[in-house]
């Protein structure tokens, strides 16, 4: 059995997968990137594409005969959300997550996650 | 005259304390005592007010020397009005840390598909992910399975020994669950209405949170290392002119650091006295013989 570490390790490694394909995969591919450097399931693949799913950080797409899935945004687009959410406080919203480095008004925040990303 | 004290009193800890308290500096000597005495004036507020909806129409009714009946319909209707401020306080509570822990949870999944740390197994904790992005951030996300993230750009700009630096601070809000004192001063702050709110007690415990936090860092890597991972952080963020108060607070956390550290024993001491004290004397001054001579003419 998959302990709950191991699920979590599983789903960002699924996750890295379909990041660097760069184009929608089938559980099949996946499964098969995957099993290069472990032995793994092909239902344990297809669960854990399912959970993603479900999570909405996936989508699912019919092609064929087969559902293909594809990151529901690109792991840049991902991080820079998350990292707005982590500096966004409002009066009708629970505080900030991110003080250390203080706080920007919101635009200017977009703006220097956007520049910071850029300058990789 | 009970109700009246104790409206004096409401008035004074909610609208004249908070602003002395927010301007004054020692408490950056003794910033956990400080934050009780938050947390004891923020409750004392609160129950002042609860005196007066529930002493004021019970002293009105009893001084016109009004009937049962008129007596029996206003002290109803000051339990009554009690209860809805009881109820909306915690129906405030309940709300703001339901949303903390469903943003919590989303955010916490989201940094673990995104996580980079296997680059990074040296730095230590499990509890560590590591996010893409040249833009130097440093937080937590606290809960039942809290998260210490950090950004690429941290690790670019810091040293080893600042990196251990911001993760002991970082470590020391999700031990310490600072995330709960915040969530009570939020809850609070949400449920007053609008004219009466004020940021002051939000913005102030939250910079008494990062003083603690940081002293704890402090204590086990050495003031230099984390006054110079604060100062390379904020430099590498492009901080607005207009954000004067955060400028300020950064400035009071910063030379702190820089002074050398004695925790003043009498000022925790005589702070934590005071809080205990605003609890406790009005409720023995002012609530007990208002009850002991309302009970003895309770029309019900």
């Amino acid at each position: 059995m998959l302990g709950h570490m191991a699920l979590g390790d599983l789903e960002r490694e699924v996750m890295t997968q379909l990041w660097d394909a760069g184009e929608p995969l089938t559980v099949r591919q996946v499964h098969e990137r995957l099993s290069r450097q472990r032995d793994l399931a092909y239902t344990t693949v297809m669960t854990v594409l399912d959970r993603l799913a479900k999570k909405g950080v996936v989508r699912q797409q019919k092609a064929d005969r087969a559902y293909k899935y594809v990151p529901a945004q690109t792991r840049e687009e991902m991080t820079a959300s998350v990292m707005l959410d982590a500096l966004t406080s409002s009066d009708d919203q629970d505080a900030a997550l991110a003080y250390f480095v203080g706080q920007l008004p919101p635009d200017a925040l977009a703006a220097a996650i956007e520049a910071a990303q850029k300058k990789r | 005259m009970t109700a009246l004290l104790l409206g004096a009193l409401g008035l004074t800890l909610s609208l004249v304390v908070p602003g002395l308290l927010a301007r004054a500096r020692w408490p950056d000597r003794a910033p956990v005592a400080a934050v009780l005495l938050w947390q004891s004036i923020t409750l004392t507020a609160v129950l002042a007010a609860l005196g007066v909806v529930l002493a004021a129409p019970e002293e009105v009714t009893r001084a016109a020397g009004s009937g049962q009946f008129a007596a029996e319909v206003t002290v109803i209707g000051a339990l009554a009005v009690a209860a809805v401020i009881i109820v909306r306080l915690l129906l405030s509570l309940i709300g703001v840390s339901r949303r903390s822990r469903a943003r919590r949870a989303r955010h916490r999944l989201l940094v673990d598909l995104l996580d980079r740390a296997e680059q990074h197994r040296e730095l230590g904790p499990d509890n560590l992910r590591i996010l893409d992005g040249a833009l130097p951030l440093a937080y937590c996300v606290p809960g039942r399975e809290p998260r210490v993230v950090l950004s690429n750009g941290v690790l670019q700009v810091l040293d080893r020994e600042q990196v251990d630096a911001v993760l002991a601070h970082e470590q020391t809000h999700l031990r310490h669950r600072h995330e709960v004192v915040m969530e009570s001063f939020t809850a609070f702050y949400r449920a007053v209405p609008g004219p009466l709110r004020s940021r002051r007690p939000l913005d102030a415990v939250h910079l008494l949170l990062e003083m603690i936090a940081d002293d704890v860092a402090r204590r086990r890597v050495g003031a230099a290392p984390l006054r110079a991972a604060l100062e390379q952080l904020s430099d590498a963020v492009p901080l607005a002119d207009d954000v004067k108060p955060e400028a300020d607070a950064r400035g009071r956390r910063l030379a702190r650091l820089s002074s050398s550290h004695k925790p003043s024993v009498v000022l925790n001491a005589l702070v934590t006295a005071a809080a205990v004290g605003l609890l406790v004397l009005p409720t023995v001054i002012l609530v007990v013989p208002w009850l002991d001579r309302a009970l003895e003419e309770w029309p019900l």
